[in-house]
């Protein structure tokens, strides 16, 4: 059991997400770095899919009111246990009465933007069709259907002192899978539908462009501040069904990628998608970054998927045989 | 809107998009739930949405060939027959104008048209429900009369209230919980759109119609 | 080393691009080795710890074969500084198989007295990695 002490904005419970219940109008939500959240999870020895905490504003504390195992991903957050530093990427078990302190992410060789906690177990909430996701826009799913509060409580599905071998770490899939361009970070995307249909000058400025994340950035959307982009004639579409990823360029000519709260379909220009592997380092990058897209094709933005799929299955072999190792200890 | 082959592109490695040529009209609605309903059997696809005469196809996983499915997705097209689905007639209450539909002066300045004319020619039609989607129970309808069709807001408005009946483009439609929207609000509904306690928990599915009735106008 | 958990050690292996995995018991020692996707085991019984010099008290060796660390990948700064008083149980450094990181505790309280490998560095089992000079309880 853990109690939040921080009188905290945009904490929420997050599994990978809710699929199949598009035709609802009910979108995916989900962790905005599914890395981070599964190898949270795998650290613990739980299920991939378990449901963890996303904090996305720091500092960030909880207090553990009974002995857990937990871990900490994502974003590095000099987190501590009391007044003991933890390591990032790193699993660890609470005593009952300590506090957990998630500090504000500084800059260094990596520097992400969200956290995620993992209980043994996962955190215990109920599943609303088909996931432990919070849908912020339906209120349902995750804890109440809402952000986290002061004086919320969350269980694990594991508490208990021992019940998993803890004390170990990963490397982070930013050192593992680096994607950069001149130093920012670079993001892959395929062209969408109406792509051809922004001017010559406004494509080369899409791809040239070093784009601001601006403070208007959340789970809904990221808008990027930098040069306008200009289709050759205003382009009127009908509501059509969107993915997070898709980059919709409103009238006002500045992009706004859609994430995993984003409405499920939308009606603005789309002039290319972010391709699913790289969701997560989008996720991950902090509000005033800048990032640079770079054009993929298909087969590219599948070998990127198959490429995240072998690390999750390295950290799914190494962790289990490092449970397996201590267990024997 | 010209005439040609249905348009088929990317949403990234996630999804396909499939939009129907034409003026939006009912009976390629029609076909465009048939061919969701294909679809919705081939193994790569995890789910379909239909959208105003187009149709998202979410993969299960991303098949190798992109070509081979685009191709089977137009095949399908040219075989589909209507699937005239047919439900209930819904009546909503609406209070127009005021705080109640803060855009409606921009929709009177677009179409040049008075208030009076504004809500008697947004209630007078039956519009059928082509799809869901946008947020959890949002209906898309068709039929609006174009006279009071009005463009997107340049830039999206960060929280409309739930029950917001509104405009954008050609289409109306009413949101069924508080969020962010770039289309015009002209009004309000108090009706329930989507209940966890019912299965499926959408109150309104493709195939009823809904027609708006005057409660109010706030001048 | 009981034999049946060799096989099971090996599948686990099989997933990582790990290259070679030690294991030492009282009864003896089991060396693994992956290479072009076969694994090959060597089961010594004759060989014991006894064999290997025990290390001073004051040195602080690795658990396991890994690339040893002075420092997180994630940040700049060591984990420790030599002159350093620690804790028993503090972090001094870490052990990094494959992406695994696992740490190397410090046995007692003390003052790193030295750091004996170099960062990024393969060592094996029972390599030593720290001086620490104990302190008086």
């Amino acid at each position: 059991m853990i109690e939040v002490l921080s009188d905290t904005a945009l904490t929420t419970v997050q599994d990978l997400g809710r699929f199949g219940h598009l035709s609802w109008g009910v979108g995916s939500s989900g962790a905005m770095d599914p890395l981070a959240l599964a190898a949270g999870n795998l650290l613990l020895g739980n299920d991939e899919n378990a449901a963890a905490v996303e904090v996305q504003v720091f500092p960030f504390a909880v207090r553990f009111h009974a002995p857990c195992g937990f871990a900490v991903t994502g974003a590095d957050c000099a987190a501590r246990l009391d007044d003991q530093p933890l390591l990032p990427w790193w699993s660890g078990e609470a005593a009952a009465g300590q506090v957990l302190h998630l500090g504000v992410p500084a800059n260094g060789i990596w520097r992400g933007s969200r956290a995620y906690l993992c209980l043994a177990g996962g955190v215990d909430v109920p599943c609303v069709l088909g996931s432990r996701s919070t849908q912020l826009r339906g209120a349902f799913g995750g804890h109440e259907g809402r952000a986290l509060r002061q004086g919320d409580r969350l269980r694990a599905g594991l508490p208990g002192a021992g019940v998993r071998p803890t004390g170990f770490g990963l490397v982070p899939p930013a050192l593992a899978m680096p994607l950069l361009s001149e130093g920012m970070v670079a993001i892959r995307v395929l062209p969408a539908a109406e792509y051809e249909r922004f001017t010559p000058a406004s494509r080369d400025a899409f791809w040239a462009a070093a784009w601001k994340i601006t403070p208007q950035s959340d789970r809904y959307g990221y808008r990027l501040a930098g040069p306008r982009l200009d289709p050759v004639a205003p382009i009127e579409l009908r509501s059509h069904g969107i993915v997070p990823g898709v980059i919709q360029v409103p009238p006002g000519g500045q992009p706004i990628v859609q994430m995993r709260d984003a409405q499920p379909s939308g009606g603005y220009p789309k002039i290319a998608t972010v391709i699913d592997a790289d969701l997560w380092r989008l996720g991950e990058a902090p509000i005033g970054s800048r990032l640079r897209f770079l054009e993929s094709t298909w087969e590219d933005a599948l070998a990127a998927l198959d490429e995240t799929a072998r690390w999750l299955a390295k950290m799914r072999g190494l962790t289990t045989l490092q449970r397996g190792r201590a267990g024997r200890a | 809107m010209s005439l040609g082959p249905p348009v088929i592109s990317l949403l990234g490695t996630s999804a396909l998009l499939f939009e129907a040529p034409g003026e939006t009209s009912l009976p390629t609605q029609q076909r465009i739930w048939a061919l969701a309903r294909e679809a919705g059997r081939w193994p790569e696809v995890r789910e379909t949405a239909p959208g105003m005469n187009n149709l998202m196809l979410g993969f299960a996983r991303p098949p190798a060939r992109v070509d081979e499915i685009a191709a089977r997705l137009q095949a399908a097209w040219a075989a589909v027959e209507p699937l005239p689905l047919r439900g209930r007639i819904v009546e909503l209450p609406v209070t127009y104008g005021g705080g109640a539909g803060p855009h409606l002066t921009d929709v009177l300045a677009h179409t040049g048209l008075g208030v009076d004319d504004i809500v008697a020619i947004h209630t007078a039609p039956l519009y059928p429900i082509y799809a869901l989607g946008s947020h959890p129970g949002y209906c898309y309808l068709g039929g609006m009369d174009p006279r009071i069709a009005t463009p997107r807001r340049k830039v999206p408005v960060l929280c409309i209230p739930g029950g917001s009946v509104s405009i954008g483009g050609g289409q109306t439609g009413v949101s069924a919980s508080p969020g962010p929207s770039g289309w015009n609000t002209i009004g309000r509904t108090d009706r329930c759109f989507f209940d966890l306690h019912c299965d499926p928990p959408a109150l309104f599915r493709p195939g009823d119609s809904i027609r708006f009735r005057v409660e109010r106008v706030i001048r | 080393m009981p034999l049946k958990h060799v096989g099971q050690i090996a599948a686990w292996l099989a997933g990582t691009d790990i290259a070679l995995l030690e294991l030492r018991g009282p009864g003896g020692s089991l060396t693994l080795r992956q290479h072009d996707g076969s694994i090959t085991a060597d089961l010594d019984e004759n060989a014991s710890c006894a064999a290997m010099p025990p290390a001073p008290s004051d040195i602080v060796t690795a658990a396991s074969v890994g690339v040893f660390l002075h420092r997180h990948p994630l940040h700049e700064a060591p984990l420790v500084h030599i002159g350093e008083r620690v804790r028993a149980g503090r972090t001094l450094g870490l052990l990094r198989i494959g992406a695994l990181l696992l740490p190397v505790p410090a046995p007692r309280s003390g003052i790193v007295a030295g750091v004996l490998v170099a960062h990024d560095t393969m060592v094996g089992f029972g390599a030593r990695l720290f001086e620490l000079l104990p302190l008086q309880p």
